[in-house]
């Protein structure tokens, strides 16, 4: 009897060893949050407010949907997933007879959502990352958005050109709407800057006379890639595309001053990557007092409070360059509605109201992130990021195959500043190549 | 009727198709998930290659063997390939030394052999994304290890063979992927260790007694007599190393992020495959990038075993 049960035992700790999973474990889907649950809980508990919204002309009545939507995304911090459940409960009261069921998505979101996409079972409306926008539109993963948008009247028109432009196709229509957006702008210690450069040159003056000061690695803490280098290309009157974005334009005279330019900044101990200060990313340079100014966006916020909060930093605009213009790259994350997903109607109405200018600002007041539309109120304490909303070009997802340009670009500039060679037209010749393959659709 | 006369009566025929019968079953399921879960993902790997693949929609168009041509002849690969072969070369025997290194201290009777086994052998049960990340800051520009050279005084050397004081060990596209080996050459120490313990204990004592009495002294032992009687260890273990060396994954994503940064010094073949599937999106490209990965373990792994003769019987 004893040796029966230690058997069973044996076989029962294997069993459950199995599958507790190696060492490698994927990321599986988490079950709906807490947060979540509690928040469809409450509101479906709750006495709902009579229908605010109009009847829309032209056939789509959203109050006379009824039904479930699934939403999935991802969630980088507890303050986010509160600012969505604000975002959901204002919505459970407009429209009751819509059940959102929140769905968030643990571990790598791409890596996830691949299974989902082959075996036909998808979230109703989902999270697309600008930097993957345009891969996932061409493989059809996505469904057009434009019936709805007229059957609705939606006014897409307060939308920034330069979040909105991301998420639509070849074919010229729409496949989501940003929810929200972040741009890129200076932020610098306060207790060594006292005032912020207003222009490219004053910026590299204030980077020398800040140049071993203080226990700084470096004055400025910056990425070897287009994931910064591209708002200073901008900047400096250069660009990776022509106008129509049909041919490259990396090659041209001021293109290769500009990413000359950047590469001086390396050459002459200004600029340092992250890596070589021994920080994660710029933040955490900021944070440790490696560099006094850094390139970031709005989620600097919350990890500069969180981690570092003794250190004093402020916002400014990204100082403008030879172009003259203010300019600056933005980064966005938009609400798509899979092709194969169920509820498509339901999807429309959730996504429409959280994209429309009650949900965004539900959802960005709490300082989360930037609106994308301009009639959303500024949240408190953004307002230069906010302002830099205006003059933003897409940072990413604006051409197919834009992970491989971005590759080709690091890979060559990396390989210069490690081995101290700084000469720009390699990378220049890296990209161009990247840039051609990838418009010739390879 | 004896116990005896019972044994040497033949079987009833039933019995023994009963048995296997029975036998048959027991493995049916394992045997059914193992065929339709591995050798049925590499089949369909196969299949897919050969295709344009959409993700959601299915073939798109017959491209035959284009992908792997694209493969093969894509810088970025042939770098995966030189770093992923890189690695093994290098790490492979370094890691079957430490690990027999190991093995014969701890065989030994010392005061606190069991601690010592099971200290040599944590880090292999640990988690490989926490000892990467772990191992990442103690390698950092401004880590312990730098600090540590410092206070010893072993600045002067590093700095003759080309380090600066504060050098980025993982960072820099020139140490990066040394880095990496140093750390898996530690942390599957362990293991080996283990592989080897084993083979050790199998090696009868009269051996070692019939060497010392012919005055054989320690190191001689180990050379002509410890050493080539490893020879099922020695098989074994560089089979299992070499196809883990060729799979390095874990350490070059955590280490240098999905597009094996510093310019793809950490670069592998997985990690190759991992950004055409996940980043790229493009499926039937990683597939073929699989099933390339499957030649050239299979191709190794038949290279060892005529090398090493038959598979010896333990």
């Amino acid at each position: 009897m004893r040796r029966q049960l230690l058997a069973a035992l044996a076989a029962l700790t294997i069993v459950v060893t199995a599958c507790g999973g190696s060492a490698t474990s994927s990321p599986s889907q988490a079950a709906p949050s807490a947060a979540a649950s509690a928040a469809s809980a409450s509101a479906s508990a709750a006495a709902p407010a009579s229908a605010a919204a109009s009847a829309s002309p032209a056939g789509f009545d959203a109050n006379a949907i009824s039904g479930p939507v699934v939403l999935s995304g991802w969630q980088s911090s507890p303050a986010e997933g509160n600012a969505l459940t604000q975002a959901l409960l204002s919505f459970q009261a407009t429209y009751p007879n819509v059940k959102v069921d929140y769905q968030p998505v643990a571990g790598d979101y791409p890596t996830v959502m691949a299974p989902k996409f082959a075996s036909h079972d998808v979230p109703d409306l989902f999270y697309v990352n600008a930097d993957y926008a345009q891969e996932w539109i061409a493989g059809g993963f996505l469904a057009p958005l434009d019936d709805y948008i007229a059957k609705s009247a939606f006014d897409t028109s307060q939308f920034f050109p330069g979040y909105a432009s991301i998420f639509k196709g070849a074919d010229g229509k729409t496949y989501g709407f940003p929810k929200d957006g972040n741009t890129i702008a200076m932020a610098y210690n306060t207790a060594l800057v006292t005032s912020a450069p207003k222009t490219l040159d004053a910026l590299v003056t204030l980077a020398q006379s800040l140049k071993g000061k203080s226990g700084l690695k470096a004055p400025i803490c910056l990425n070897p890639g287009l994931d910064r280098g591209l708002a200073f290309l901008y900047a400096q009157g250069g660009s990776l595309l022509t106008a129509d974005g049909k041919a490259s334009a990396i090659d041209t005279a001021p293109s290769k001053a500009a990413i000359q330019w950047y590469m001086d900044l390396f050459k002459s101990g200004l600029g340092m990557t992250a890596s070589d200060m021994g920080a994660g990313w710029c933040g955490d340079a900021l944070g440790k007092k490696s560099a006094a100014i850094i390139f970031e966006g709005g989620w600097l916020d919350p990890s500069m409070t969180s981690t570092y909060p003794d250190v004093k930093y402020a916002w400014a605009q990204l100082p403008t360059g030879s172009s003259g213009s203010p300019v600056t790259i933005s980064f966005t994350v938009s609400y798509s509605i899979g092709a194969d997903s169920k509820n498509k109607d339901q999807a429309w109405v959730l996504l429409q109201y959280l994209t429309g200018k009650d949900g965004m600002t539900k959802w960005t007041q709490g300082g989360v992130a930037l609106p994308a539309r301009k009639d959303v109120p500024t949240p408190a304490g953004k307002d230069v990021l906010a302002a830099s909303s205006a003059f933003a070009k897409p940072g990413s997802g604006f051409m197919v195959g834009w992970p491989a340009v971005q590759k080709a670009f690091q890979d060559a500039f990396t390989a210069q500043i490690q081995g101290k060679t700084f000469n720009a037209d390699p990378v220049i010749t890296a990209t161009k190549a990247a840039i051609d393959k990838a418009l010739a659709g390879g | 009727m004896t116990a005896a006369s019972l044994a040497r009566r033949p079987r009833a025929p039933n019995k023994g198709r009963a048995e296997a019968l029975a036998g048959y079953l027991f493995i049916a399921v394992p045997m059914a998930l193992f065929l339709v879960l591995n050798v049925g993902s590499i089949v369909y790997a196969l299949f897919i290659s050969v295709w344009k693949w959409n993700l959601r929609s299915g073939p798109v168009e017959f491209t035959g063997l284009r992908n792997y041509g694209t493969a093969l002849s894509d810088p970025i690969f042939q770098t995966a390939i030189r770093n992923t072969l890189y690695y093994a070369v290098v790490w492979v025997p370094l890691t079957m030394a430490l690990g027999l290194f190991l093995a014969v201290i701890v065989n030994q009777k010392i005061h606190g052999q069991t601690f010592f086994r099971a200290a040599f052998y944590f880090p292999a049960i640990a988690s490989s994304a926490a000892i990467t990340t772990l191992w990442i800051f103690i390698m950092a520009p401004d880590g312990i290890f730098n600090q540590v050279r410092g206070m010893v005084g072993l600045n002067p050397l590093f700095s003759l063979l080309g380090f600066t004081a504060n050098q980025n060990w993982i960072g820099d596209q020139g140490t990066a992927m040394n880095t990496i080996i140093l750390l898996n050459a530690w942390t599957t120490s362990g293991t080996f260790m283990l592989f080897y313990l084993a083979s050790l204990q199998s090696i009868s004592r009269e051996v070692y007694e019939a060497a010392a009495i012919d005055g054989a002294g320690a190191w001689q032992t180990f050379r002509r007599i410890t050493f080539p009687l490893l020879k099922p260890g020695h098989y074994f273990v560089a089979t299992v190393a070499v196809i883990g060396a060729l799979q390095l994954f874990d350490q070059a994503l955590i280490g240098g992020g999905v597009d094996g940064a510093p310019n793809n010094a950490l670069m592998t073949m997985v990690l190759y495959l991992y950004n055409a599937a996940f980043k790229q999106f493009n499926f039937s490209y990683a597939a073929a990038i699989g099933i390339i990965l499957f030649v050239v373990i299979f191709t190794a792994t038949l290279v060892q075993r005529r090398l090493f003769g038959q598979a010896p019987a333990w």
